[in-house]
């Protein structure tokens, strides 16, 4: 360099004798209110119900230091189509975590969609009937007793964004009423709306004491979804020990609590390119951006054994749109799972049984090699079951199966 | 795709605009009727309050690395109430939106997606031919989540719908019914659906969508689709002792 | 020739000089200093050069504490804070602790000058990295390093050859609370820029702004100098990330000029933190019973055209305690807070 270096430059100053000490939240006034407050008082003037969360609970901290309360069990699971439509695996891995945990749960068929991929995807819809889907499948859960526990991001951000709306505009609440009285159903908000990978992350500790492989030498890279911690931002869980507290704390924590390294890249903000109808009917849009943007730049910065996310899109996005680019021999080939996926696999979780790697596209056997999964003789029991099913032995492979 | 590629010339139509006159056709009056149905929506106040243009919606923003699309030119289009050029936005950069929110971001509190979702909402209820359009091929999934309560289905994974993303396609469309019935949650043994909703839970679903106006958007979009819905709907809701 | 004392709180320029003054008119003063040596945040926080004619800030600063120590009519006490008030004009009751020593003081008027903190990146909304990246630093941390000649990069001790200041860091921005424009960070992300270009002058400077806030003489004396005679760059737009890659940065926005994202590299980047009530300004309006605005800030009424005025008569309040300030707004009303404070305990009344 031929810079004219002034005289007395050029040493290294260390960190701390220009920055203060890490950054702490220290009691600063949170720039959003609780909404809890407001659902509180909607509550004592009889506008509405509110399911509290069971107990017991974990309290977890917010992104402005508010304690969220996550129920342990007695969970009434909200599922997510993409998860159960084409990454079966997925609501299996969260089921069997439950079952493995011992926490007792309900899955319904009283649910439907929240409806929010087509809303996002078409706007063939409107904020009237998507306050009605939300609040029939709440009204449901509080007919149980169990208490909502919401499996997809896009779900999980879209309730909280109805949860505004009908906090916030009466005229709103009044319309979404109506309808629930044509239902003969209560107008119910839970206390919390809490994601399952919240449930991951308050049980990962539990998780770890499980675990039967040892993870040390994985390289995890996470996505962190859009839906999870960018629509109201407020409600998702953050951790000093964790990125010092800027980025939500949720998958990293589980991966961490694993004894997995974590492989940090630059494009961590990007959104996967799912796009909700891009993924329908623009693919090349989502197969570029979730390529070139995510999968490209986390091959290149942290060469992962693994990118982990926890919501349906991504992992479809981020999955499926490898293939194409390794066709034209662009540096991808990393296999993509949820969370609850990974968690299985480290508490020892059949590959196929439970968490349906056969559904996946990128290539995720070194990753189970690395690991110490031996799934080629995992293989062979799955096709065994298959075999039966075929040949009707068995009408399902059923939980008793699985755990047995 | 309304991009001007003749010299292009500026509205002298009241409510002067930036925005070259891409849809003569439409009355500025037809245009502004519509505006003022974006800015009636309950939630416009939250969405639009005012921006200073940084552009912190465009960094964060997926669609803007990809097309000629920017969140701020939205905002910015809103806040100057430029009516011309907000209607050229509903029919066509609205479509290029990825819906990630990243944009929420913003320092002003504004939400670019959450207005882009408004406009795709004004121009399908209105039947704007370009709402049409963008949904065009989309049907099969608007189809599925109404009649069915679940937005994809395991039998929709067919390799002709999704011919760039490889053979495992075709391994899970081949292997379907065996492969569902290797789930282990009981509620997952669905092929054409993603999850086993009940029939009672369905007619709610119905009742939703006729209670809230649906319908009325479907029928503007897409009169056959509608008629295919509908018909599902009203079986379904006879059956169940419902008069409509 | 007043009877009764003014007491000022906090000796940073505007309580240096709102003492000083007061006791030119006759008053006698009470100069209530926390830390151990007065000079306030240009002092403590090593400003290198005022925004305020580029004068060393050491020098400046060192000017108007001579005055007050040389004062006959200005009693100050360091390492000491007011702890408690009861009373009202013209007979406030203070008590002054110092380390575990308490005293009453009986006051005529107080004059608040308990001054602003640095906005702390750790809350910013965008994803600076402040507490990640050792080059990503604040234009307190900049300060520092420019009054050192050692403009360098922490992480490395190399001369950068890109830098970029980025503004509106914790103003201007609902998402966080602070709606307020700090007013300052426009003048100083400049002036830090051309002794930057002085100091290092192969190196290209970036500023990356939402509207440059340079009003009056800052125009010419600054903004048209910077861009004309020392190059700096100013770009439209505001980073949303800052990234590292390699052992770069990475800075992502919007050049909202040329209307499209924009990825540069950079080797120091520049957070224009912007002003939040001190501490001493939040423990101080509680304390005496006086009223803030939703940021914190002590409240004065806008409609009265009285610039220090307070909700309770007797109290003034001068400098950045009143939001953000520059120095000769700072200067300015601790002037005006001084000449009232004298008529208020001369006559009682308010003028």
């Amino acid at each position: 360099m031929t810079t004219t270096r002034p005289e007395g430059t050029g040493t290294i100053i260390p960190l701390g004798s220009i920055k203060r000490a890490p950054f702490k939240l220290d009691g600063e006034p949170p720039p959003t209110t609780d909404i809890r407050e407001t659902l509180y008082e909607l509550e004592a003037a009889g506008e509405l119900i509110i399911q509290r969360v069971p107990e017991p609970y974990v309290e977890v901290t917010t992104k402005y230091g508010r304690t969220k309360k996550i129920p342990e069990a007695t969970t009434w699971h909200h599922k997510s189509c993409g998860q159960c439509g084409h990454i079966p695996g997925y609501s299996t891995a969260i089921f069997w975590l439950n079952r493995k945990l011992g926490m007792d749960y309900l899955d319904p068929t009283d649910q439907t969609s929240c409806t929010a991929w087509n809303y996002y995807a078409s706007a063939t819809s409107n904020s009237v009937a998507q306050g009605g889907v939300a609040m029939r499948n709440f009204a449901a859960a509080y007919e149980t007793g169990y208490f909502p526990i919401i499996h997809c991001g896009t779900s999980y951000g879209h309730y909280k964004e109805v949860r505004e709306e009908i906090v916030h505009y009466a005229d709103l609440r009044a319309q979404v009423r109506q309808i629930m009285d044509k239902l003969g159903k209560p107008l119910v908000m839970p206390e919390e709306i809490v994601h399952y990978s919240e449930w991951v992350h308050a049980m990962k500790e539990r998780i770890a004491a499980l675990q039967v492989y040892d993870f040390s030498d994985i390289t995890a890279s996470v996505h962190p979804a859009c839906h999870y911690y960018k629509l109201v931002k407020e409600d998702a869980i953050y951790d000093p020990d964790i990125y010092g507290g800027q980025r939500t704390a949720t998958v990293t924590g589980l991966i961490m609590a694993l004894g997995a390294k974590v492989g940090d890249y630059s494009t961590f903000f990007d959104c996967c390119g799912f796009g909700f109808r891009h993924i329908l009917v623009q693919r090349d849009f989502s197969r570029s951006f979730a390529t070139m943007r995510k999968i490209e730049v986390t091959k290149e910065e942290a060469n992962p054994d693994v990118t982990v996310t926890h919501d349906t899109g991504c992992v479809t996005t981020l999955d499926k749109s490898q293939f194409a680019a390794q066709a034209h021999n662009r540096n991808v080939g990393i296999p993509v799972m949820s969370d609850a996926q990974f968690a299985a696999l480290a508490m020892g979780a059949h590959p196929y049984r439970v968490c349906q790697l056969h559904w996946h596209s990128t290539d995720y056997k070194p990753l189970l090699e690395k690991m110490g999964i031996d799934w080629e003789t995992a293989w062979i029991e799955f096709e065994k079951d298959l075999k039966q099913l075929e040949n009707n032995e068995i009408e399902y492979l059923t939980w008793e199966h699985v755990d047995g | 795709m309304a991009t001007a590629t003749a010299p292009v010339t500026f509205s002298k139509k009241p409510g002067a605009t930036l925005a070259p006159d891409s849809y003569t056709d439409v009355d500025y009056s037809e245009k502004l009727r519509l505006w003022e149905e974006v800015k009636a929506d309950i939630r416009f106040p939250d969405y639009m309050r005012g921006c200073y243009e940084c552009g912190i919606c465009v960094a964060a923003c997926p669609s803007a690395r990809f097309y000629d699309f920017s969140p701020r030119k939205i905002a910015q289009a809103a806040a100057r109430e430029d009516v011309e050029l907000i209607y050229e936005q509903m029919n066509d950069d609205v479509w290029q939106c990825s819906q990630c929110f990243s944009c929420d971001r913003c320092p002003r509190q504004n939400s670019p997606g959450g207005l882009i979702t408004i406009l795709r909402e004004v121009a399908v209820k209105n039947g704007l031919a370009s709402s049409r359009e963008a949904l065009e091929g989309y049907g099969r999934v608007v189809y599925k989540i109404m009649t069915t309560g679940t937005q994809v289905s395991p039998d929709m994974l067919q390799p002709d719908a999704f011919p760039d993303w490889g053979p495992d396609v075709r391994d899970v469309s081949e292997n379907l019914d065996l492969w569902r019935r290797a789930v282990p949650p009981e509620t997952m043994h669905t092929t054409s659906t993603s999850w086993e909703v009940s029939q009672e839970t369905l007619i709610e679903l119905y009742l939703i969508w006729y209670y809230s106006d649906v319908m009325d958007m479907i029928e503007e979009v897409d009169e056959g689709l509608h008629m295919i819905i509908l018909d599902v709907m009203e079986e379904a809701l006879e059956d169940a002792g419902y008069e409509l | 020739m007043a009877d009764g004392r003014v007491v000022v709180v906090g000796a940073g320029p505007a309580g240096l000089e709102a003492a000083r003054l007061a006791g030119d008119l006759g008053a006698q003063v009470t100069l209530v200093e926390k830390n151990e040596s007065p000079g306030g945040m240009p002092i403590q926080a090593n400003y290198a050069a005022l925004t305020h004619g580029f004068r060393s800030a050491e020098e400046a600063m060192g000017e108007m504490v001579t005055a007050v120590l040389d004062h006959p009519n200005i009693d100050l006490r360091t390492s000491s804070e007011i702890t408690a008030m009861s009373g009202s004009a013209p007979e406030f009751s203070l008590t002054l602790t110092s380390g575990d020593k308490s005293e009453e003081i009986v006051a005529g008027a107080v004059i608040v000058a308990t001054g602003f903190r640095h906005f702390d990146p750790g809350r910013e909304t965008q994803q600076y990295g402040y507490y990640e990246f050792p080059d990503v630093i604040t234009l307190a941390d900049a300060e520092g390093m420019l009054k050192e000649n050692n403009f360098v990069r922490p992480s490395n001790g190399e001369i950068p050859e890109r830098v970029a200041f980025i503004q509106c860091v914790g103003s201007r921005d609902r998402q966080i609370g602070n709606e307020f424009c700090s007013k300052v960070c426009c003048g100083i992300s400049s002036k830090q820029a051309i002794e930057i270009r002085q100091q290092v002058p192969d190196a290209r400077v970036f500023i990356f702004y939402i509207d440059m806030r340079m009003y009056g003489y800052w125009e010419n004396d600054i903004y048209w100098p910077a861009q004309e005679e020392h190059k700096v760059n100013y770009v439209k737009g505001i980073v949303t990330e800052v990234l590292q890659k390699g052992d770069k940065l990475v800075i992502r926005g919007e050049d909202t000029t040329m209307g499209r994202p924009m990825e540069i590299s950079m080797d120091i980047v520049v957070l224009a933190v912007g002003m939040e009530p001190s501490e001493g300004t939040r423990a101080m309006a509680e304390i005496l019973g006086i009223g803030t605005n939703k940021y914190g800030f002590i409240e004065q009424d806008h409609n009265s055209l009285d610039t220090v005025a307070t909700s309770v008569p007797g109290i003034f309040v001068v400098g950045a305690a009143r939001g953000p300030a520059d120095l000769d707004d700072s200067m300015a009303t601790a002037g005006a807070a001084a000449a009232k404070a004298v008529a208020f305990v001369s006559s009682g009344v308010t003028v």
